[in-house]
């Protein structure tokens, strides 16, 4: 058996329901994800003994009080050895997931607890928002004085892919279908009335050929999980949620420094967890993947096995991924539907992915899922991180 | 439509290993950098060059033409500084040496544009002290 496969589960997990919560402060977000997470795993909050939060990017004060261990003092966890920040934006949840299981493995800590919470939604005004990601992992001077920011960044992406695979805009539109069709079946989205590929086609031009209903939207959130070791997992559920494999590679900081707009690091990533995990894609149950924009899924889902290039358009199209398809996808409604709480992007999706293989996902529930691959990605998709989870170890 | 007073344009936060590029930008020149060690073109600057590591880097002069690997035109929801400027184009520029660059294409039908198609530099004030290399069709 390969390296670190399934010597650490995820035992628990718990989120709020994205939205927008003006009266409410971040903290309280926060702690209500980690005590749902608690509950979950069916532990005492004092066997906690290591806390990974996450920064949250709308307050520079609030993520310093994070950092300073306001959680263990507000839950009054007695038996917290370390409580140290991860961040890496978008993958923020698949880097702390990686350094809680390493910490586990090593014996630095036994039952871990990750938590972010944000409050994108109501934190900034929208124009504060289009500002702030302006320049958030955008290179001050080689790409900032020309006006990039994110609708462009996944506009430069989806133009070049277009260019080469001839995916065409019914399909990059279709991801936003898919992704609603799960959101209508999760009690945590946002966006939960049906959405139809005229409605996506639809609406306003941002950047060609990037549109409206092709963006994400911020909004204000939380979510938590805990780690621990494969042997208390057992102890604990019949079905923990086995880290089985990892990858990852980090490819860029500027994008236009990013050798390959259509592919990025999705391939090593991927090759990297699958050979961890000792599975291939064929075996995969149900795909979580990073959907920002729909260019990202498509690539991501094509990149790391899951089709060959330059079908996955048609895939989603097809209703391959849809509740029912053959290969769920992205299942929690992913940030263009449950909505994009900053880090908490891939927090909810790999949230999402324990939750499939614990079978715990209620009404969307994927039947007999056994393995969920999960991929992060932050900054301007400067890194592909690709995680495995499964409920057995193979 | 209101639209709101647009702040000033942001100008590039230089590194002073960068100083050459925006000083030739400034007097309408291309320039990119380049390792003595390993032959490399290095674009953008760096303190020590990202392929062999070494700290012997030098100037020349660019040919200014290029390719485009992709473009967008920015038609709403930009940026405060550029809300004046809509619609305008972003895009990644494939240069004739081998490195990528941001830029803007300016002075085109962007109905016209493609990837891939030739374009080449011309410059464009943004204040006293900063001009940008932007890139235009070729003529």
């Amino acid at each position: 058996m390969s390296g670190n496969r399934g010597k650490t589960a995820i035992v628990g997990i718990g989120e709020i329901p994205t939205g927008r919560y003006p009266e409410r402060g971040a903290i309280g977000f926060a702690l209500d994800a980690a005590r749902l997470a608690i509950a979950d795993a069916g532990i005492s909050k004092d066997e906690i003994d290591f806390v990974i939060p996450t920064t949250a990017v709308f307050s520079f004060q609030f993520s310093n009080e994070l950092t300073t261990c306001r959680l263990v003092e507000e839950l009054g966890l007695k038996n917290v050895s370390a409580n140290a920040t991860v961040f890496s934006g978008g993958s923020s949840s698949t880097n702390a997931l990686r350094i809680a299981s390493a910490l586990i493995e090593t014996g630095r800590a036994r039952s871990i607890l990750f938590v972010h919470c944000e409050k994108l939604g109501t934190g900034l005004s929208a124009q504060g928002g289009i500002d702030l990601f302006s320049t958030a992992g955008i290179s001050m001077e080689w790409e900032v004085p020309f006006g990039q920011h994110y609708s462009t960044v996944a506009a430069l992406a989806t133009q070049r892919y277009k260019y080469e695979t001839g995916t065409t805009d019914e399909e990059l539109s279709a991801v936003c279908v898919s992704n609603r069709k799960w959101a209508e079946l999760n009690p945590n989205a946002f966006f939960r009335k049906p959405l139809s590929l005229d409605e996506v086609m639809a609406s306003k031009m941002l950047s060609t050929p990037l549109r409206a209903k092709h963006s994400n939207m911020l909004f204000d959130g939380a979510a938590a999980f805990i780690v621990t070791s494969a042997e208390r997992a057992r102890e604990l559920t019949a079905k923990p949620a086995y880290v089985l494999g990892e990858g990852g590679v980090v490819t860029h900081f500027a994008y236009h420094q990013e050798p390959d707009l259509t592919r990025f690091g999705w391939a090593q990533a991927g090759r990297q967890a699958f050979a961890e995990a000792g599975i291939a894609p064929a075996d995969i149950d149900v795909a979580e993947i990073y959907d920002s924009y729909p260019v990202y899924q498509l690539i991501a889902f094509e990149e790391i096995g899951l089709c060959p290039r330059g079908e996955a358009g048609a895939m989603h199209l097809r209703g391959e991924t849809w509740p029912g398809g053959r290969l769920p996808t992205t299942t929690d409604g992913g940030m263009l539907s449950k909505g994009h709480i900053g880090a908490g992007g891939s927090v909810s999706l790999l949230v999402e992915a324990a939750r499939q293989v614990m079978g715990r996902a209620g009404e969307r529930q994927v039947p007999d899922c056994r393995f969920a691959v999960e991929t992060a990605v932050g900054g301007t998709y400067m890194d592909a991180q690709v995680t495995i989870l499964g409920n057995e170890i193979p | 439509m209101n639209i709101p007073q647009s702040p000033a344009k942001p100008v590039p936060v230089v590194q002073p290993w960068a100083r050459p590029f925006w000083d030739a930008a400034r007097a309408g020149k291309l320039v990119l950098q380049h390792c003595e060690d390993c032959a490399m073109p290095i674009h953008y600057p760096r303190i020590a060059c990202p392929h062999c590591g070494s700290d012997r880097l030098g100037w020349r002069a660019a040919s200014g033409r290029g390719t485009v690997y992709s473009y967008t035109v920015v038609v709403s929801n930009a940026p405060s500084a550029f809300l004046a400027d809509m619609p305008y184009v972003v895009a990644v520029i494939e240069l004739d040496e081998g490195v990528r660059m941001l830029s803007n294409i300016v002075d085109c039908d962007v109905d016209a544009l493609r990837c891939d198609m030739p374009v080449e530099v011309v410059f464009e004030e943004l204040t006293e002290e900063f001009t940008l290399p932007k890139f235009r069709p070729s003529r």
